[in-house]
């Protein structure tokens, strides 16, 4: 009986998943989870603080955090980082100009300690622009290639106007998580 | 608790093995259903409202009690560490519970941030940071070899908030071609200009970004709609602009005047400005100063058409609904202002040049 009920409490917190999204200011990381989860996107203010989503996807229930990426609140980023399984980092394909500055985010944001662990989904997102860069110019850009080998990463282009392409990342993130999960079992 | 709260989609849960495609049929589905979606939400939020122990309160003063209240419960529990017990184990779950209760105000801002003033969401943000800080030095003094959650240490942290560095001054395309073996591409825009009158007419066109950037002196005019627009390094320009459908970012501006309408505007590091907008969210400012506010005032051959299709023909008043992030305070913002009436420029007319002042 003891035993049942542990194995049921740790087979139930599996199916849940802790997802933080960040990325610089203005890249579409609000759009994204609103759109994901059918809500109205049509009026969106940039993020102040952050925001929490908790949506049913597959059999998992994700745990989405998606906090503000304007400068000021970028050091807010950190507060997030326990227990997040999954990491979306969302780009502006369109933004050329501030991609140096993306980069040195990532950068950081892949020092930390605390997401060691975690799946990478990077999200190129706003092709439907006209000249926006593909995902690979991104990657290439962000010189994913050099990524620490342990890391479980994945660059995919993606619309949250069409929606195009959010459903194959977060297919990815989740099923890598939860590949991670059984693997500890 | 939240889970319940915010889940909009259960009951739609898909089988693992699904093809893609049946997944961007029930997308689709979800979308075109999404309105019976937040009439579902909102009932259920309301209800659990009613008997949840954790409610997401729709007003910002029984908000406000309760986060008080929680506040000063984790306060007395922290101030209460150095004595509570010797014993490293039942201090270690005494930190744990404060721990989790500083989550749980955490939850609670997020929960209700959505209908929160936004300097009530940033200084509530910046009490549970300020919290955490506490709990974690508490920890690291009363049990100094024992990892926490909270695992950075307050020094750690200053180093790394320092590594973040200001954008280099390099542009676009040295970066591209630095790291890459692609092909320099280069957005359409307007650049390195001085003393000139610039005009672009898209009426009837599919554009999608545009760059301002680099002007002294210049008056810009572009008629028509635009999918994005990023402006950068203007001194002493006016710039009028038809409907942006996504987002405009300016940034580094000085001496300016901008007539633009748009979904959504942020504003970096700008100085001495006047901005004329109509903003169909609100408006941010960040690092900037002197900078003011009127309503979007524009006409050009075709505007009301152009503003039509991009959903902003109606005036939303958000012009004056200004967020600076650097402002925590419930006060107004020293950094900008509304911009008095009699100082405001007359109606501009950019379908004919002979309009120059
Ligand atoms: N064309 C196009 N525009 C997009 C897309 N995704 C987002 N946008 C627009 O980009 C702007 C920024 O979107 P947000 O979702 O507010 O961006 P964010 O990353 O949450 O920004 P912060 O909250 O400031 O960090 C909005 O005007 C969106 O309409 C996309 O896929 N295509
Ligand atoms: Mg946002």
């Amino acid at each position: 009986m003891g035993l049942l009920s542990i194995i049921r409490k740790i087979k139930r917190k599996e199916k849940e998943m802790r997802i933080l999204m960040v990325g610089l200011d203005n890249s579409g990381k609000t759009t994204i989870v609103l759109k994901i989860n059918g809500e109205d996107t049509s009026v969106i203010s940039p993020t102040l603080g952050f925001n929490i989503k908790t949506i049913t996807y597959q059999k998992y229930m994700l745990n989405i955090w998606d906090v503000g990426g304007q400068k000021t609140i970028r050091s807010y980023w950190r507060n997030y980082f326990e227990q997040t399984d999954g990491l979306v980092w969302v780009v502006d394909s369109s933004d050329l100009r501030r991609l140096n500055d993306c980069k040195a985010e990532l950068d950081n944001l892949l020092k930390e300690e605390r997401l060691s662990g975690a799946s990478l989904l990077i999200l190129a997102n706003k092709q439907d622009i006209k000249g926006a860069l593909a995902p690979d110019e991104i990657a290439k850009v962000l010189n994913l290639e050099a990524m620490e080998k342990s890391r479980h990463w994945k660059i995919v282009g993606c619309s949250a106007y069409t929606g195009e392409g959010l459903l194959e990342g977060f297919d990815w993130l989740v099923q890598d998580v939860a590949s991670r999960i059984y693997v500890l079992d | 608790m939240d889970e319940k709260k915010t889940a909009s989609n259960a009951g739609e849960t898909e089988a693992l093995d699904d093809a893609l495609q049946k997944k961007h049929l029930s997308m689709l589905e979800r979308l075109s259903n999404r309105h019976q979606n937040r009439l579902d939400n909102a009932l259920t939020r309301r209800s659990e409202s009613e008997s949840s122990s954790s409610p997401s309160f729709e007003s910002t003063s029984s908000f406000f009690s309760r986060f008080s209240d929680s506040k000063r419960s984790i306060e007395s529990q922290l101030a209460v560490s150095r004595t509570a017990s010797s014993d490293p184990t039942q201090l270690k779950s005494h930190f744990e519970k404060i721990s989790a209760s500083i989550s749980d105000l955490e939850k609670l801002v997020a929960e209700n941030s959505y209908f929160l003033p936004s300097y009530d969401v940033r200084a509530s943000l910046k009490t549970v940071s300020d919290l955490k800080q506490s709990l974690e030095n508490l920890n690291s003094e009363l049990i100094p070899k024992k990892k926490f959650s909270f695992r950075n240490k307050a020094n750690k942290k200053e180093s790394i908030a320092q590594e973040v560095k200001e954008p280099s001054p390099l542009n676009c395309s040295s970066v591209i071609s630095d790291k890459t073996s692609f092909a320099v591409r280069e957005s359409p825009g307007l650049r390195n200009r001085k003393g000139e009158v610039l005009m672009e007419d898209f009426r009837g066109k599919e554009v999608g970004e545009f760059t301002i950037s680099d002007l002294d002196c210049c008056e810009v005019r572009i008629i028509g709609c635009l999918r994005a627009l990023f402006v950068h390094r203007l001194k002493n320009c006016k710039v009028y602009v038809g409907p942006v459908l996504g987002s405009i970012l300016i940034e580094e501006v000085e001496g300016c005047i901008f007539v633009m309408a748009s979904h959504q505007i942020r504003i970096h590091t700008a100085k001495k400005s006047d901005f004329y907008l109509r903003v169909r969210s609100r408006p941010i400012i960040e690092d900037s100063s002197g900078v003011r506010f009127a309503p979007y005032h524009l006409t050009y051959e075709g505007i009301e058409e152009d503003l039509r299709g991009a959903s902003l023909d109606e005036e939303t008043e958000n012009w004056a609904n200004v967020d600076d992030f650097k402002w925590l305070r419930a006060i107004q913002s020293p950094n900008w202002s509304i911009l008095p009436e009699n100082e405001r420029v007359r109606i501009t007319n950019t379908s004919t040049l002979d309009n120059i002042e």
